[in-house]
């Protein structure tokens, strides 16, 4: 691990190019370091009034119809698939050395990525966001119980986006959202992951360098905070909003640009959950099966995703629950280790675990601070953030107890058994969760539902009214 | 006790003490780690857990000690709900598992807050210093007498060493800035006292509430109920009301302070406190009208801690010297931190930071797990220190510094490690850029720091 620390030499330097409506753009001007692993990657300096059209402009994908735009994205979906892609090969071995997923993990989840790029995906997608979606094609006129005429466009917005690093999904799920829009949009992308949008990007610009879509699009990378690039383009005059995704920190810092005109799209920080009732504990291969599902939760993207599960109340005596606890911990540790992701836990939380190997009245512990996956149960959720592949087991008598530390925080409930997910919706809603899924299917969801509590593309549509007046004379 | 690190630590008020070159002490050193893995890991659960996690055996290089080095966050360990649910009995069981001896027989009937069980600990020996770091957790340092009569003989020699003040009982002594009631600082401001002070002359306190451990705690439990939902908002609006009120009185502190001084300043003045308090009061002094030459030209400075954030000039030192008339050559700077017992005083020579030779500096890379093996020469990294005076807890500590420490000799004429003058936190340095999607309900909560 020391030596990725030693910068390499000019001619090993990782390359990362910018993308600029249709243009790729080369460049060692700036020496730049990842998260994570620390390694030095090199980019262009960012030439700002390429990556900002003017507002005299209209945005180029306006009046090209939706259909259009989505049997792009298809095609566009299908080429990143092909094994001859060289944007992705090149991406997938560049990002092996800046990301700290494994090859394995990261090749997968470009791969299922690209499947969100599907006709029937992204018309589902659309029509669940938008009541009437011809609003994104033209005017659509209305006219209220006064006789009032108007028309209502979901107008092409300004969009910048700051991409997370922890999933490349993420990137695909954003420029197709970009598109279907029919937004400009500036991708500001992660240190961990400098990569995947201009692979995606180039592969557009294969099929057409002069297609609207890719001239809509520019991705760079700037590191995030720096007061440089983001006071000249955290801008009204320049954006409607910020797509935000991102930790406490990131949103934090996004949070000071914002004023009238220029508005917060935010994908909080999110931490999800599971919740086991004692149905789940009646039998050794019960226990097992449902361990098993619950393994999945923990082990979404390695448990670097937000979906994936940190705290499991499970509802039982102190005995059943360690024979789950037992078996969570082999799930966990072979899902683990078929990933081939070994990192040894944060010294921060090694520390903890520690200590509560040493309190072991209170505490019961599985496996061990090395990275192979670790099971802790408690009697409340352990007071740091459980994250690779760590679970923490909260013993519960009943799941009623468990409600109380549900938050605005808590994105996804993974629930066991899945007939009595009704009688917590309610409960947990009110606690702030916005997801109830059933235990194993954290990872996969309905397609259109709205995320993190809102309806994403609805929200980034710039709502314009042409006013009419009265339609007949009063 | 061990005989090499008996004659390490005999060398505490030895003039010549930093004179001793790392080559010179390495054999000591190594035996003097070697006696004290040896002593104490039965003694030290948490050392126990770690050395048989790692199969260490004993020491035979300095490196070797590196898998049982503790994190300065090895302190604050303890589940916050202990504090929550007042669970003095889990609280001093944990104590016990970083404790180099038995916390055993504390009375913990009755006990009324942290400050209390702090208290009752006092009653059997175990002094708890506590400090609060940007976690907003606080690290429990447990010590012993010994480890308090270490600290206030310690303190003496390394101010005399560092700025050339002469412990000659001739100076008011000017407090600028809220003191932490625990017993290591009250142990070393006594010693200060008994040292420097005109003994006819009480110690000038600055005029805030007293920040003691549960004071501290309130905060931290705070937080926590904020984040979990369970705070009220009569809770919450009482909290902010209390906040305010301390603002106020810290402000005020400042012009009170000010005219202290002014009305002594035809004494020999030995300021203490930290540089936005002394900053603040120097220019209180000023518009008040009064300067340099009002002021004794032996006056005297103890700066402790960084800016911890605030913000100043960026000449704020010179205009505390030149307003107090302090000399040049009294610009007296000591590093080290809480979970040592000993300090490192900055040269007024080759202004460098000297290790003495009872604390062996060991530079790590930047996550803390390997040794750099720097045994020469000039080198970056993350310090670890050793600190062989430590008696009631394990003295090796990774801290969260990025230093460059030097094997060679200093301009001042010690040979000894020494420490450059620009030491910076890791985690200052690591920025913002880290975006993720998954995220804690930390990010929720606000106006607890």
């Amino acid at each position: 691990m020391n030596e990725i620390v030693t910068p390499e030499v000019a001619e090993d330097l990782v390359s990362a190019p910018f993308f600029l409506r249709g243009e790729v753009l080369h460049g060692t001007d700036v020496i730049q370091t990842s998260r994570d692993l620390g390694v030095t990657f090199a980019t262009p300096r960012i030439p700002f009034d390429r990556a900002v059209p003017p507002r005299t402009e209209v945005p180029p994908l306006l009046n090209v119809p939706l259909a259009e735009i989505i049997d792009f994205l298809v095609e566009t979906g299908q080429r990143l698939l092909a094994s001859e892609n060289p944007h992705m090969q090149e991406c997938i071995e560049r990002m092996c050395r800046t990301h700290i997923l494994p090859r394995a993990v990261v090749e997968n989840t470009a791969r299922h990525a690209a499947a969100y790029l599907d006709k029937r995906v992204l018309m589902a997608e659309v029509e669940q966001n938008f009541p009437d979606p011809r609003a994104l094609d033209e005017w659509v006129p209305k006219e209220d119980f006064t006789g009032r005429r108007s028309f209502v466009r979901a107008f092409a917005p300004r969009l910048i986006h700051v991409l997370p690093g922890n999933s490349p999904g993420v990137a695909v799920k954003s420029v197709a959202q970009g598109a279907m829009v029919k937004a400009i949009n500036l991708f500001k992308m992660s240190s961990a992951d400098p990569f995947t949008m201009v692979a995606i990007l180039r592969t557009m610009a294969d099929l057409d360098p002069t297609h609207p879509i890719v001239r809509s699009m520019s991705a760079v990378y700037w590191r995030g905070g720096d007061e440089a690039t983001e006071r000249v383009l955290y801008r009204p005059q320049y954006f409607d909003k910020i797509v935000a995704w991102g930790g406490g920190d990131a949103i934090a810092n996004v949070i000071k640009y914002i004023g009238p005109g220029f508005q917060l799209v935010s994908f909080d920080p999110k931490t999800s959950i599971s919740m086991v009732g004692r149905e789940a504990l009646v039998d050794d291969a019960t226990i097992d099966a449902v361990a098993d599902l619950c393994s999945a939760d923990v082990m979404t993207l390695n448990q670097e995703a937000c979906v994936a599960s940190r705290f499991q109340f499970v509802e039982g005596d102190e005995a059943a629950v360690d024979r789950f606890c037992a078996r969570l911990h082999h799930h966990v540790a072979r899902r683990a280790a078929e990933s081939g992701d070994v990192r040894p836990l944060d010294r921060d939380m090694r520390e903890a675990v520690e200590s509560m190997t040493l309190m072991d009245d209170e505490y019961g512990v599985w496996g061990r601070t090395d990275g192979r996956g670790l099971v802790i149960r408690s009697d409340e959720p352990v007071d740091f953030h459980p994250i690779n592949k760590t679970a923490n087991v909260v013993r519960v008598d009943s799941l009623d107890d468990a409600v109380k530390w549900i938050n605005v925080a808590t994105q996804t409930v993974g629930f066991y058994p899945f007939d009595r997910m009704a009688t917590y919706r309610d409960r947990l809603a009110a606690g702030g969760a916005q997801r109830v899924v059933h235990l194993g299917e954290a990872g996969p969801s309905t397609i259109g539902n709205p995320h993190d509590a809102m309806y994403p593309l609805h929200r980034f549509v710039h709502w314009m009214a042409h006013e009419d007046g009265r339609g007949r004379s009063a | 006790m061990g005989t090499a690190a008996d004659k390490l630590t005999s060398l505490v008020a030895d003039p010549e003490r930093f004179a001793f070159s790392a080559k010179e002490l390495r054999e000591t050193q190594v035996a003097a780690l070697d006696e004290r893995f040896r002593e104490r890991r039965d003694r030290i659960k948490l050392l126990g857990l770690r050395a048989r996690d790692a199969g260490i055996e004993g020491i035979a290089r300095i490196e070797d000690v590196v898998p049982v080095l503790f994190p300065h966050t090895a302190y604050k360990s303890y589940p916050e709900s202990y504090l929550m649910d007042e669970r003095w009995d889990r609280l001093t069981k944990w104590l016990g598992t970083i404790s180099a001896h038995p916390v055993e027989g504390v009375s913990l009937d009755g006990i009324e807050g942290i400050d209390d069980w702090i208290a009752r600990l006092a009653e059997r020996g175990h002094f708890i210093s506590c400090s609060s770091g940007t976690t907003g957790k606080s690290a429990m340092l447990i010590a012993s007498q010994k480890d308090m009569d270490w600290s206030k003989v310690d303190t003496v020699n390394v101010f005399a060493w560092g700025s050339g003040v002469v412990p000659a009982q001739d100076r008011l002594i000017v407090g600028c800035a809220p003191v932490a009631t625990v017993p290591k600082n009250a142990t070393i401001a006594k010693a200060q006292y008994d040292a420097f002070a005109n003994p006819e002359w009480p110690r000038w306190n600055y005029p805030v509430p007293p920040i003691t451990v549960g004071s501290l705690t309130a905060m931290v439990v705070m937080r926590k109920k904020i984040a979990e939902g369970t705070a009220r908002p009569d809770e919450i609006a009482a909290f902010e009301e209390t906040s305010a009120e301390r603002a106020r009185l810290v402000a005020d502190a400042v012009p009170a302070t000010a005219q202290f001084i002014i009305e002594n300043r035809h004494r020999k003045l030995q300021l203490s406190g930290l540089w936005s308090g002394l900053w603040q009061v120097a220019k209180a002094v000023r518009d008040a009208g009064y300067g340099r030459e009002d002021f004794d030209p032996d006056n005297s400075i103890y700066v402790g801690g960084g800016l911890k954030r605030a913000q100043l000039p960026a000449d704020y030192q010179e205009y505390v010297f030149e307003t107090f008339n302090i000399p040049a050559d009294r610009h007296f700077q000591n590093y080290s931190m809480q979970e040592l017992n000993s300090g490192m005083p900055k040269c007024r020579e080759g202004g460098r930071y000297h290790v003495p030779p009872w604390i062996v500096p060991i530079l790590l890379d930047k996550s803390g797990d390997e040794a750099l093996g720097h045994a020469e020469g000039e080198r970056e990294g993350r310090a670890a220190f050793f600190d062989l005076s430590l008696d009631a807890r394990w003295g090796g500590v990774i801290t969260g510094d990025k230093v460059s420490l030097d094997y060679s000799p200093c301009a001042c004429g010690n040979h000894g490690p020494s420490i450059r003058d620009d030491i910076a936190r890791y985690a200052d340095l690591e920025g913002d850029d880290k975006i993720g999607c998954a995220g804690t309900v930390d990010a929720y909560v606000r106006g607890v720091a």
